[in-house]
């Protein structure tokens, strides 16, 4: 670590497999990251490369069967989550580690207030009274955004919009204050005016209340503007981690030089013709035995076919699981 | 690509004048009609031949339901429709069927867009079984034929959706949408389903099939950096009417629209020193119900150049530059011919927001 600060939160070998009928699914394989405090992690990958299914494993949301947490560590405040009880668990879930889902609207329960379910963890977890809950809430929303918070406390879900929905599924995050906030896809949902609006209250709640934030997305755009780091996920493995900045100037494995290749961009120069990452990605049926990205890799060579590439260090903080060096244009040495 | 500003010899295909598709809301055990919903509320505008119109808003401005009832899967309230000549928004179901040919459309889930139950060879040749007299050899030459161009491996001709991926999915509808040689093609979020590294696959399918069977397309889109890639001309709607409506290049760089301004502003851009510089347009509030629109222009609400004669006075959607539409008060005083003001004030207030 760069700056030698303690990480509140960190990962190493994680290992999930999903039991179906049609046999083992390798969702995660020996997944290995760490969160500083008051950082915000970025995390990137494709549909089924594992990056929800990470996330949900550390803090055992995954049902099981048919999720099987096989090996790894999950170190938080100097326990391991992973061997903890399941009640103990539940305390940290909702006190310490915060999560806000994709989908605002299946998320929050119809049937009772936004009030309701604002204060019940406030309840739960921090022993507050109705009154002091209630107070509370008030404020939650007034620090989310969500104007009259007063009136709307007694609101349903369905009365809000989308965008004012993953509000309050923030405010429902924030709620004990925790330590770590997990955040999956939380803007995909939502249009992207409705999006700018969110992005602009995280940037501004992390001011103010300074938690370590991990961010799901498959949206690049939306990494460069917020994250500080970024780690990159294909085939239910991290294939690169870098800091922002470095990660959009000097990505260096293959799949992440062509993922960025791959995005048309708003401003600047048109392209003619995108660029395309030709086939498809990797069923997870088995253990990863190779190099997940080989068959749609430009670069791919022998050894790729038959190693998985452990990930080397490039520069401070920042290293990839590829054979393949940008540099010489051959096999790294 | 044609990429061409569209001139003044060139066919129109698509020609859409007033059209207004409102669904009526009921109350009450009679169902009796206490309202409408306005999802489409007079919209004009022409799509020349082999040429894409982009047609890019928000979730509920109406930017599907314009794509359904220019193809007549609706019923339209007002306003006429012609393509390649003919009158589609008041013919009859019979004469409608005969003109399916040359319009088709390409959903946006391949999921729940094929039937499950059908292999890929039935459902792209059903429309070859409707409309053409073809025997069954040269039916599967046809299958087998539009399956190469789309991309598919033709072994694959007797397999079932479910065993594909959803890109390979997308090719099949876009394969079921070719059969018939259509003129024009209705794309509506075609890619949206789709992961970042498939989206490009299917975008530059799309592409090539338009330079090599001459195609028109109406591709409907809330991703406007895709949209700015495959349009060549694009319309930006907002609560059930367009506001903007310009040459690719132009829109992108110098949008006079207000909304226009705060949804290129809104795209987040995939580099951390242009996303730590940037000033973004943030707007205010939620998009009103296009059951009541509000009263005057319809982005008044959370417009930040809003004016008082906006709030009475619904402005026209006119030309402000040659093959430059608006509908804004802003440009109230720009004549038809006068572009360049307008231009350089546009370009003022962007170069402020971004």
């Amino acid at each position: 670590m760069p700056d030698g600060a303690m990480p509140v939160l960190d990962v190493k070998g994680l290992k999930t497999v999903f039991r179906t009928r049609g046999g083992e699914v390798h969702a995660v394989n020996s997944v290995s990251f760490d969160l500083k405090p008051g950082e915000l992690l970025g995390v990137v990958g494709e549909s089924g490369s594992g990056k929800s299914v990470t996330m949900m494993s550390l803090i055992g949301l995954l049902p099981s069967p048919p999720a099987d947490v096989r090996e790894g560590q999950v170190l938080f405040g100097g326990e391991d989550l992973l061997k903890c009880s399941p009640e103990h668990l539940r305390e940290v879930r909702g006190a310490d580690i915060g999560f806000i889902f994709q989908d605002p609207m299946t998320s929050l329960n119809p049937v009772f207030t936004v009030g309701y379910q604002i204060m019940e963890p406030l309840r739960k977890h921090m022993g507050l009274d109705k009154a002091g809950a209630k107070k509370r809430a008030r404020e939650l929303l007034d620090l989310v955004g969500i104007s009259d918070a007063e009136r709307r406390l007694n609101d349903y879900p369905h009365q809000f919009s989308g965008g004012m929905r993953q509000r309050v599924m923030i405010a429902i995050a924030l709620a004990c204050d925790p330590k770590v906030l997990i955040a999956d896809e939380p803007t995909t949902a939502l249009d992207v005016t409705i999006q700018a609006q969110i992005l602009e209250l995280v940037r501004d709640i992390r001011q103010k209340l300074g938690m370590a934030i991990v961010w799901i997305t498959h949206d690049l755009g939306v990494i460069a503007g917020i994250a500080d780091r970024v780690i990159v996920m294909y085939g239910g493995q991290i294939v690169e981690q870098a800091p922002a900045r470095e990660l959009f100037h000097n990505p260096r494995h293959p799949y992440t030089r062509a993922l960025l290749r791959t995005i048309p961009s708003v401003r600047g120069e048109r392209a003619e013709k995108l660029n395309v990452i030709e086939g498809q990605p990797p069923i997870l049926t088995a253990a990863p035995a190779a190099c997940a990205f080989r068959r749609r890799c430009p670069h791919a060579f022998e050894r790729c076919e038959r190693e998985n590439p452990l990930r080397h260090p490039i520069g401070p903080g920042h290293d990839a699981a590829c054979f393949w060096d940008p540099e010489t244009g051959g096999a790294r040495a | 690509m044609l990429d061409a500003a569209p001139t003044p010899g060139r066919k129109k295909l698509v020609e859409v004048a007033g059209l207004k598709m409102y669904f009526p809301i009921t109350a009450g055990i009679f169902r009796t009609r206490v309202g409408d919903v306005k999802a489409v509320d007079n919209v004009s505008f022409d799509i020349y031949e082999g040429e894409t119109l982009g047609l890019v808003g928000e979730s509920g401005c109406g930017k599907s339901t314009c794509g359904r009832v220019i193809l007549r899967l609706y019923d339209p309230t007002a306003g006429s429709i012609r393509i390649d000549g003919r009158e589609i928004g008041t013919s009859s179901q019979s004469d409608l069927r005969t003109m399916r040919p040359t319009m088709q459309m390409v959903f946006q889930d391949p999921q729940a867009s094929l039937n499950p139950r059908m292999t890929v060879a039935a459902i792209i040749g059903e429309p070859l079984s409707e409309h053409t007299t073809l025997s069954k050899a040269e039916k599967l030459a046809r299958i087998y034929e539009l399956m190469d161009q789309v991309g598919l491996n033709r072994n694959f001709a007797n397999r079932y959706p479910h065993e594909f991926s959803g890109g390979q999915r997308q090719r099949i509808g876009i394969a079921r949408a070719l059969a018939l040689n259509p003129k024009f093609i209705v794309c509506d979020e075609p890619i949206a389903a789709l992961d970042v590294s498939i989206q490009a696959q299917v975008v530059n399918l799309l592409e090539e099939l338009q330079d090599r069977l001459g195609l028109t397309y109406l591709f409907i889109s809330h991703d406007l950096s895709m949209v700015r890639h495959i349009a060549d001309r694009v319309a930006v709607m907002y609560l059930g009417q367009i506001v903007e409506l310009a040459p690719r290049d132009d829109l992108y760089a110098t949008p006079l629209h207000p909304y226009t301004q705060a949804l290129l502003s809104a795209v987040p851009e995939p580099d951390p020193d242009v996303e730590t510089e940037r000033r973004r347009i943030i707007l205010t509030g939620d998009v009103p119900s296009p059951a009541n629109p509000p009263e005057g222009c319809n982005f008044c609400t959370r417009c930040p150049k809003v004016m008082e004669i906006c709030k009475t006075v619904e402005p026209a959607f006119r030309e402000v530059e040659p093959g430059r539409y608006t509908a804004c008060h802003l440009y109230d005083d720009t004549k038809t011919t006068a572009g360049q003001t307008a231009a350089s004030e546009a370009s003022k207030s962007t170069q402020q927001g971004v």
